[in-house]
């Protein structure tokens, strides 16, 4: 029982982590019906630079989780214009090229790191690190609980600004019908370059927190980019509420798998629920997917 | 049938070229083993095996249109099955090639029975994901040898592989030929690409269609990954299932231009060319995973029809080309 007990919460741990990465990437998808296969690399790109900015800076990652989170919205700002350039434009079928463009990217992103930082496996250390929460049935390791907090306070920011504020809604109008919102005054180009960098902010800033979670190595990014595709075809492509309960459903399911049959058999089973919510329900679990 | 007959007789004198042509390139093509050095015979039987990859990666990802990033794992399925066929059965290569296809061909319609049902961006996300699962599985199980590879009987005959995959690429290029460029099922196809619901409207019945595709395109790469297994005779799920395979399958399609003959052909030769260049000064390295990605973006960013779509516009007569090269390459 108490084996059990402490795979549940580690799952929800681990799940409230998840959700972070999903939450961007479905928002993404829905708004500008792009699969981002550049994902992984984001949260990968999101370690390497926390872990940089605590070698030569010093100090705790967590305090640089804002300026990280602005980096990587200018990169992804910088980078949109590229991807609107490959969806755009007289080509036979733009969703695909940009899909194909992003796969490049991810393929570039890796090489870049695997060339600059090698192989080599690191890790960043926190105040957190080690310590934990003892309760009276199950232990509840505090980076992980930080992990999940951190992972609450995005998904509850992030739905605050899509639902009460202006550009929220413009966003949210845009993902239901691009070109109804274009006529009716959206800059449809400019919302597709704000929710990229919001996306491309979120994803590097939880990558931090994996990489202090796990451990921090060029060929991550697959790993990641996996469980949001996996989030985003059990939430259903493109409807962010569904994201929450899909990635803390992944976090118990890796979290069980991993503890009765063996961490290796992960992602088979992953994608076994994947392959079946394709089969009997495509629109995702709570079928409200586009 | 009356339009592929009118579209071959307004080409006839091209076309009669082109066989010309085509007969000359199969004539040098089966003395090559006994007039070039080893390594470059080695080389150049790389590059037919990454022509007729990509040519298969073509079939669903350019005539389809429906992009497959998990292709390379019907590669090293079929390494493993011939790998299995030939070692645990006992049975003989051909037989274990066959074996490979079919297998890979069961596998496609299994992954693409739910996908293809929906939208590319499923579809795409659903190979790629079984992509990476399937290395997995080669790592667990213990038929495949697990983290130990396996390792296949020798068989050191260079000129043997060299018609070996020789056959079964130009086997690929012409089942293209023959089924999506001059035959009903190749006008579905297209269909499909360029407009499915009004494909779907005319009477196609497009989900079996897609799988019957998917599975033509999952069938070659599984003899290859066999032809592969038998030649290097050692095979690891980190080799043979390694993302790098499908990246390169996409990268030569797209170079070369997808939905086209000999796109994937001309991209194959450029890029396998380039690598190994890059490999004989430089050694092995991580960087032309930069220069591939770097690539991919390019083509799609600048000639979204590749070499083909330039050649086709003319862009290599100087007069030409400035024009093109102001309308294509615009901001």
């Amino acid at each position: 029982m108490e084996l059990f007990l402490q795979t549940v919460i580690d799952g929800l741990l681990i799940g409230g982590l998840i959700i972070v990465v999903g939450i961007g990437f479905s928002l993404c998808f829905g708004v500008m019906h792009i699969v981002d296969f550049a994902v992984g690399e984001w949260v990968m790109l999101g370690a390497y630079i926390g872990f940089l900015f605590v070698r030569y800076l010093g100090h705790d990652p967590m305090i640089y989780l804002p300026i990280i989170f602005l980096i990587f919205c200018a990169c992804g700002w910088a980078i949109y214009p590229l991807i609107f350039r490959a969806v755009s434009g007289k080509r036979h079928n733009p969703v695909l090229m940009g899909l194909v463009f992003t796969f490049g990217l991810s393929i570039l992103a890796k090489g870049g790191a695997l060339s600059v930082w090698g192989y080599h496996i690191q890790s960043i250390t926190t105040w957190l690190s080690g310590k934990s929460i003892s309760l009276d049935v199950a232990t509840i390791p505090a980076l992980r609980f930080a992990g999940f907090l951190f992972g609450i306070l995005i998904t509850v920011l992030f739905m605050i600004f899509l639902y009460r504020t202006n550009l929220g809604i413009t966003i949210r109008a845009t993902a239901q019908d691009r070109e109804m919102a274009n006529l009716l005054g959206a800059d449809v180009r400019k919302v597709g370059a704000f929710v990229y960098s919001l996306y491309a902010g979120v994803t590097g800033m939880s990558g931090v927190l994996i990489g202090a979670l796990f451990s921090i190595h060029a060929t991550m990014g697959a790993k990641y980019c996996t469980l949001a595709f996996f989030v985003v075809v059990l939430a259903g492509m493109g409807y962010v509420p569904g994201v929450i309960i899909a990635a803390l459903i992944l976090g118990l399911l890796q979290s069980f798998v991993g503890v009765y049959i063996g961490g290796r058999y992960n992602l088979v089973a992953l994608f076994m629920v994947m392959y079946g919510v394709l089969l009997i329900t495509p629109k995702g679990i709570l079928r409200k997917g586009i | 049938m009356s339009v592929v007959g009118e579209r071959i007789k307004a080409n006839s004198t091209a076309l009669i070229w082109q066989w010309v042509f085509l007969g000359l390139i199969f004539l040098v093509s089966l003395i090559i083993p006994w007039i070039v050095s080893p390594l470059w015979v080695r080389i150049i039987t790389e590059i037919l095996m990454w022509a007729g990859l990509a040519q298969s990666w073509n079939i669903i990802g350019g005539y389809t249109g429906y992009l497959s990033f998990g292709h390379g794992a019907f590669f090293g399925m079929g390494a493993y099955v011939t790998g299995i066929a030939m070692m645990n059965l006992e049975w003989p290569f051909g037989v274990g090639l066959l074996l490979s296809g079919i297998m890979a061909a069961l596998l496609a319609v299994v992954i693409g029975y739910p996908t293809l049902r929906l939208r590319g961006a499923y579809f795409a996300i659903a190979t790629w994901a079984f992509g990476e699962m399937i290395r997995q599985i080669a790592l667990i199980l213990e038929i495949t040898g697990g983290a130990f590879g396996m390792q296949l009987p020798a068989f050191l005959n260079l000129p043997f592989f060299y018609y070996v995959t020789l056959g079964i690429t130009g086997l690929t290029y012409l089942t293209t030929y023959l089924l999506l460029e001059r035959s009903r099922f190749g006008y579905k196809l297209l269909a499909i690409r360029e407009h499915e619901e009004a494909a779907e409207m005319v009477g196609v019945d497009t989900v079996v269609i897609k799988m019957k595709a998917f599975a033509l395109s999952a069938f070659f790469p599984g003899v290859f990954g066999g032809i592969y297994a038998y030649w290097v005779t050692y095979i690891h799920p980190d080799s043979v299932f390694g993302a790098i395979i499908t990246d390169f399958m996409v990268v030569m399609a797209f170079l070369g231009g997808i939905g086209s003959l000999w796109g994937p052909f001309l991209g194959a030769v450029v890029v396998q060319l380039v690598n190994r260049i890059l490999w004989l000064t430089w050694g092995e390295g991580t960087f032309y995973l930069v220069i591939i990605g770097a690539a991919i973006c390019g083509v799609v960013l600048f000639i979204p029809n590749g070499i083909v779509g330039l050649l086709e516009a003319r862009i290599f007569s100087p007069r030409e080309a400035l024009s093109q090269l102001r309308k294509m390459v615009k901001w």
